[in-house]
């Protein structure tokens, strides 16, 4: 598993919504520089983070109130389109624009689309309307993980790693001994495994108050290229639908920098939903076991970056989720090199 | 959703978004998924006008030996009734050509029919040879009859097997040959288009079944399985992966699990027809019958043409 390109004509998250202002905020995406910020009228704009001067990174630069983006290297000014609107050097305006990057901001995230604007498709974008449904509530951040987006899509379509990696919290026995079914729509990759009559892992005892036996339910949509909505319900055992307690965990897998990834999560639930306690035990238990998780990625990002001839993987059924998620990379990542890349046309 | 019955066994069906949005577009040759409630997955091609964004209509013949889904729609789906789908995809897209020769064999009508109404609309030279095993089991021939002498209509139990030879002639460079139905028209088409250009006979075979191992009663044959990179033709005979019958003919290939699960001997296929027993591939991509896992398929027929 060698994918040293990225996937560019997709959707990333690129930022939540409560991390952009008017300061301007550089993140790389996907290998590409971006530089973040919101105009007077509050829309987000994202613009890549390089002068067409000499390449200066803009976001050293400043925003005025009218929000006109300036260079502070040599002082180009660009308007709320990215074009330049003038140099203190000479009357003429240069001929220079920015590539600004498609973007929509929905349900307090922030989704950027890095490669050609024209196939930017909104209705690719799964359903976000939980992370503002008064009925449900969550808690969101961003992690940053020094690993290949690859290794995190894989740790999370292969959900056994929980009974090994996480045993203190989300993990036991069950969830290895349980077989998932998977499903394939189009580039989609769906995996669904459901736990019935099992002992409930310390997280679900605490979180809901259950004691065992319970049913789990695990069922998993990765959106390639980089994001993965986990849909999570635990109930006693025996309980009927829609009874029963109801999260959703939804990763952003977005490649930065590199061999580095931005490590997006949002937890959310549909239970208790005012017990701030439970809030903030839920977020403390969701960093601690993301922690676990970039701890191992990170080992193993080693272990790939140091074998690059690759030697032979094994694997088992219970792959079989994470390397369909793989083949749809690759095959999008095949189509996007037979159209010829995807070199934006800069808009002016 | 409105169903009539168009043939012996064969129903037509028109469906519309519940919600009354307009459906999404798609082009000659492509295919809907139809989730049926007994879980089971189908894939039938759109066979009305591709301009109707309202409706698509899609024709299911009734299959006693199938998995149950053609059953179920026959015996359980009404009028109005709803049903779920994905789609549309597209594994068997129509390219330009001067002339077009389309055989059909009975449901595998299904997806000429918008490919002919494109042909006839570009003004490109067409006709269509079009089997069924007899004239009341051969769907929309009323609409097909209306394109006068271009369509040739060959129920079997009046003329027998096609003549394929006098309807494909000599190559032709300008055409391009399209072909669906059953996997033994499939397989004789192929064989008469063996002289033809590299591409211009394009097929589509019905969706081979998912997962099937065996039955233990089964009797495994031998296969023959030509590498044509290498020049080699191998027996591999029953009990004998065609990995291994590879490997032991001292071909480089890649592999590692053996039981068809990680797709590290994913290998192309040039001729002949997978009887796909891996767990790795997607119904589309099995259906497109140009790739498989050698470690656990085998060949529907006696022979494999692969690319090693």
């Amino acid at each position: 598993m060698t994918l040293t390109q990225h996937v560019r004509n997709g959707w990333y998250l690129g930022a939540w919504s409560d991390e952009i202002g008017r300061t301007l905020k550089q993140r790389w995406i996907t290998d590409i520089p971006v530089c973040f910020y919101r105009l007077p009228d509050q829309t987000v704009t994202a613009v890549e983070d390089r002068c067409p001067h000499r390449k200066y990174p803009l976001s050293l630069g400043h925003l005025d109130d009218d929000g006109t983006l300036q260079c502070d290297y040599h002082g180009y000014r660009f308007d709320g389109q990215g074009v330049c609107v003038g140099v203190a050097e000479q009357a003429d305006k240069p001929k220079a624009a920015l590539r600004r990057f498609p973007l929509v901001e929905r349900d307090g995230a922030i989704w950027i689309w890095p490669g050609d604007p024209e196939l930017a498709d909104e209705s690719l974008l799964p359903d976000t309307s939980w992370l503002t449904d008064p009925n449900w509530t969550h808690v969101h951040g961003v992690v940053p993980l020094k690993a290949r987006h690859m290794l995190l899509l894989e740790n999370l379509l292969d959900l056994t790693h929980e009974t090994f990696l996480h045993p203190t919290s989300i993990g036991n026995a069950a969830v290895a001994a349980t077989p998932i079914d998977v499903t394939v729509d189009g580039d989609r990759v769906g995996f669904s495994r459901r736990m019935i009559g099992i002992e409930a892992p310390p997280f679900y005892e605490k979180s809901c108050g259950l004691t065992s036996p319970v049913d789990r339910w695990q069922d998993g949509d990765f959106y390639p290229p980089g994001i993965f909505v986990l849909n999570i319900r635990v109930a006693a055992t025996g309980t009927e639908e829609p009874d029963g307690f109801h999260m959703k965990v939804l990763y952003g897998m977005t490649p930065g920098r590199g061999n580095e990834t931005h490590d997006f999560y949002a937890l959310g639930r549909d239970y208790l939903i005012d017990d701030e306690e439970l809030t903030r035990f839920q977020h403390e238990q969701q960093l601690a076991v993301m922690q676990e998780d970039v701890d191992a990625l990170e080992a193993q990002e080693i272990m790939y970056a140091t074998d690059p001839g690759g030697t032979a993987e094994s694997s088992i059924k219970s792959d079989l989720a994470a390397l369909r998620g793989r083949r749809a990379v690759a095959k999008m990542l095949t189509r996007e090199q037979q159209a010829g890349g995807t070199r934006p046309r800069a808009s002016a | 959703m409105a169903r009539q019955t168009v043939a012996d066994g064969v129903v037509s069906l028109e469906l519309a978004a519940s919600s009354g949005e307009s459906l999404p577009p798609w082009q000659p040759g492509a295919h809907i998924d139809v989730v049926l409630p007994t879980g089971v997955t189908r894939q039938y091609s759109l066979c009305g006008p591709v301009k109707d964004t309202a409706r698509w209509r899609v024709a299911v013949l009734r299959e006693p030996d199938g998995r149950g889904g053609s059953q179920w729609i026959h015996d359980h789906l009404v009028e109005g009734g709803e049903l779920r789908v994905r789609g549309p995809r597209n594994n068997f897209p129509l390219r330009p050509a001067a002339r077009y020769l389309f055989v059909g064999g009975g449901i595998g009508i299904t997806p000429l029919l918008p490919m002919i109404a494109e042909a006839e609309a570009t003004g490109a030279e067409w006709s269509l040879l079009y089997g069924g095993r007899t004239r009341a089991s051969m769907a929309f021939l009323p609409e097909l009859e209306g394109y006068g002498e271009r369509v040739t209509v060959r129920p079997q139990d009046q003329y027998g097997l096609l003549d394929l030879a006098g309807y494909l002639g000599d190559p032709d460079p300008s055409a391009l040959v399209y072909c669906c139905g059953p996997a033994g028209l499939i397989d004789a088409v192929e064989a008469h288009c063996a002289g033809w250009p590299t591409g211009a006979l394009n097929v589509e075979r019905f969706a081979a079944a998912a997962v099937r191992q065996p039955a233990d009663d089964e009797a495994e044959q031998p296969i023959e399985v030509e590498l044509r990179a290498s020049g080699t033709t191998l027996t591999v005979p029953p009990g004998l992966s065609v990995l291994k019958a590879v490997e032991q003919a001292g071909v480089p290939v890649l592999s590692s699990c053996e039981e068809g699960i990680c797709g590290s001997c994913e290998t192309s296929v040039l001729e002949g027809e997978v009887d796909h027993r891996d767990s790795l591939l997607t119904d589309d991509e099995r259906a497109a019958n140009d790739t498989m896992l050698i470690c656990v398929s085998r060949a529907r027929g006696r022979r494999l043409v692969l690319n090693l």
